[in-house]
């Protein structure tokens, strides 16, 4: 069942002053419950635009934007309530802390609701279960103290306590370091999977775009260009040139082994499969298997 | 529905527009020069006529630099609310002071003269030809010029050991991060907003509760601003930069015949505001 369904979405920032600029140009997007979509382009493709209008920050100037049974382009609408389904998690989160203590600043949002106290304490706790804080031990220290991996664990534990429907994040690894990244990509994973969040990432990097996503959007110039699952964008070498989108190094290295004359099968982008393919060259001697 | 959150759409301080206007072109020096005797005129004339003109040459700025004029107009709608309170003051309060001319409204220490009401209305229009002013200035100027003709008309400060070059960094850092903070602020507003803050949506009478509402993004944008002034200046130490050397400048400014004939009529025009009586 698709819960955001856009349609030919335009937008347009500083509207009537010189510094105009059109960011989106007749986007559309449908996303099932439950799914993992990554969108992916260049920068000032429009991708930051486009997952601001999931929660309303930004009202379509054109076009059509349903959020699970919410109508945007109506003037009254429950935007607190769609906020609440719709949690957005911006670059850098790590900058919207503002309390001194982890838990005080996990609780706002909650608090923000209109919860009662028990209700607030039991989110922040199961909120930072889901992204793998100890509740107990780091509810009571200093914000200003955490390392930068798990100030964006705090961030993003401070969106989950609202319980989104939906989650959206905006290049949620960027800056990480690869320990904190894999950490992050399987809390998300977790959280779609088992959690049953409609996810929805930002990402320039394409092995976690194979390692999560279900579908893909490609953005280029506001519109989206391209769509379809890892393995029809990954293998459609053509037109990821023309859209100067990178491959996941899988696909890459796969795909050199074919150039120089092994069979393999470029279709298989994830880790386990993309190493499978090798083995099966080196199984078979290698050099002996040129065709 | 406008955007709720853009921010920078009403700052026109410190956002450069390039057209490659005729006023684009002008030796930042000279203009830099000409605003500053310009504004000083505008801030001492106290005619109506007068600060007719002032308004009809902002405007025309505006229209020679090839901005739209509704764009600088837009830069003063955030001073709107202290146009009107110092408006209401004036015409309260002033009375004693500008007393001359027809009396028409006395009661206590309130007392309305043909002169208070002058004195309202010339300064609202100032303020908007300041305000305009400022925009052409800024708005056609990159801040490297900007910098530069600080400087060089700064320049003769120097010889009583005047820190003229740090000055100059220092009023180009600021107005070159205006717009910098106002997109952070931007940014930091739409992440609070959806984590469930809410802004100005209280009653305003209640200043203390509206002031908490903002604690989630004033705490932030000072630790936003502060990690950026440490990278800045790590920025300037990676190049070498040292305090208080003797440096050139990679463009070098040169005024040719254009520029003179602005600064001679800018002084005319200012020398007219200021010195001509004007009977209205």
């Amino acid at each position: 069942m698709p819960i955001i369904e856009i349609e030919n979405l335009s937008h347009t920032y500083m509207k009537g002053t010189p510094l105009e600029h059109r960011a989106l140009k007749g986007t559309s997007m449908v996303v099932n419950e439950g799914e993992c979509i990554a969108i992916i382009g260049h920068t000032g493709s429009g991708k930051s635009t486009l997952i601001q209008h999931f929660n309303g920050l930004i009202r379509p100037d054109s076009g059509k934007v349903m959020i699970d049974g919410v109508d945007l382009s109506k003037k009254r609408i429950d935007i607190k309530g769609l906020r609440r389904k719709v949690g957005l998690v911006f670059q850098n989160p790590e900058d919207q802390i503002f309390e001194k203590l982890i838990g005080d600043d996990i609780a706002y949002g909650p608090f923000k609701l209109g919860l009662p106290l028990k209700e607030v304490r039991e989110r922040v706790k199961w909120a930072m279960d889901m992204v793998g804080l100890d509740f107990e031990k780091m509810k009571d220290r200093q914000t200003f103290a955490l390392s930068g991996g798990q100030k964006r664990k705090v961030a993003l534990a401070g969106i989950l306590a609202l319980k989104p429907k939906i989650l959206v994040l905006d290049e949620p690894t960027a800056g990480l370091d690869p320990k904190s990244r894999n950490e992050l990509l399987d809390k998300i994973k977790f959280l779609n999977k088992t959690e049953n969040l409609t996810v929805i990432f930002v990402s320039h990097n394409m092995e976690e775009v194979a390692y999560l996503a279900d579908r893909v959007y490609v953005m280029a110039n506001g519109t989206d260009v391209l769509s379809g699952t890892p393995e029809d964008i990954f293998t459609d070498k053509e037109r990821l040139q023309l859209y100067q989108i990178g491959t996941p190094e899988t696909v890459q290295a796969l795909y050199r082994l074919k150039d120089h004359g092994y069979k393999v099968d470029t279709s298989a982008f994830t880790i386990s499969e993309a190493a499978g393919e090798i083995i099966k060259v080196l199984a078979n001697g290698g050099g002996e298997n040129r065709g | 529905m406008a955007s709720e959150f853009e921010l920078s759409r009403n700052i026109t301080i410190g956002q450069h527009v390039p057209t490659g206007s005729f006023i684009h072109r002008l030796d930042p020096r000279i203009k830099l020069l000409v605003f500053t005797i310009l504004v000083i005129a505008i801030a001492l004339n106290t005619s109506y006529v007068g600060n007719a003109l002032g308004l009809l040459l902002s405007i025309y700025l505006f229209w020679a630099s090839k901005i739209p004029v509704s764009y600088g107009l837009s830069g003063i709608k955030p001073a709107i609310p202290f146009i009107i309170i110092l408006a209401v003051l004036q015409l309260i309060f002033q009375g004693n002071v500008f007393s001359g001319g027809t009396v028409f409204f006395e009661y206590g220490v309130i007392l309305i003269t043909s002169e208070s009401i002058r004195l309202v209305i010339v300064s609202a229009v100032r303020f908007v030809e300041i305000i305009l002013l400022s925009s052409v200035l800024t708005l056609s100027t990159s801040t490297t010029e900007l910098t530069h003709a600080i400087q060089s008309l700064l320049s003769p400060l120097k010889k009583i050991k005047f820190p003229v070059h740090e000055l100059s960094l220092i009023i180009t850092i600021a107005i070159r991060f205006v717009p910098t903070f106002a997109i952070e602020m931007e940014k930091m507003m739409k992440a609070q907003a959806s984590r469930g803050a809410d802004f100005g949506s209280g009653e305003w009478w209640r200043i203390i509760q509206r002031t908490k509402d903002m604690l989630p993004i004033i705490i932030p944008l000072f630790n936003i601003a502060l990690s950026r002034a440490e990278d800045l200046i790590l920025a300037m130490e990676s190049r070498c930069y040292t305090p208080g050397n003797d440096r050139s400048a990679y463009s070098v400014y040169r005024a040719i015949g254009r520029d003179y004939v602005v600064l001679i009529i800018g002084l005319l025009f200012s020398a007219l505001l200021l010195f001509y009586h004007f009977p209205y």
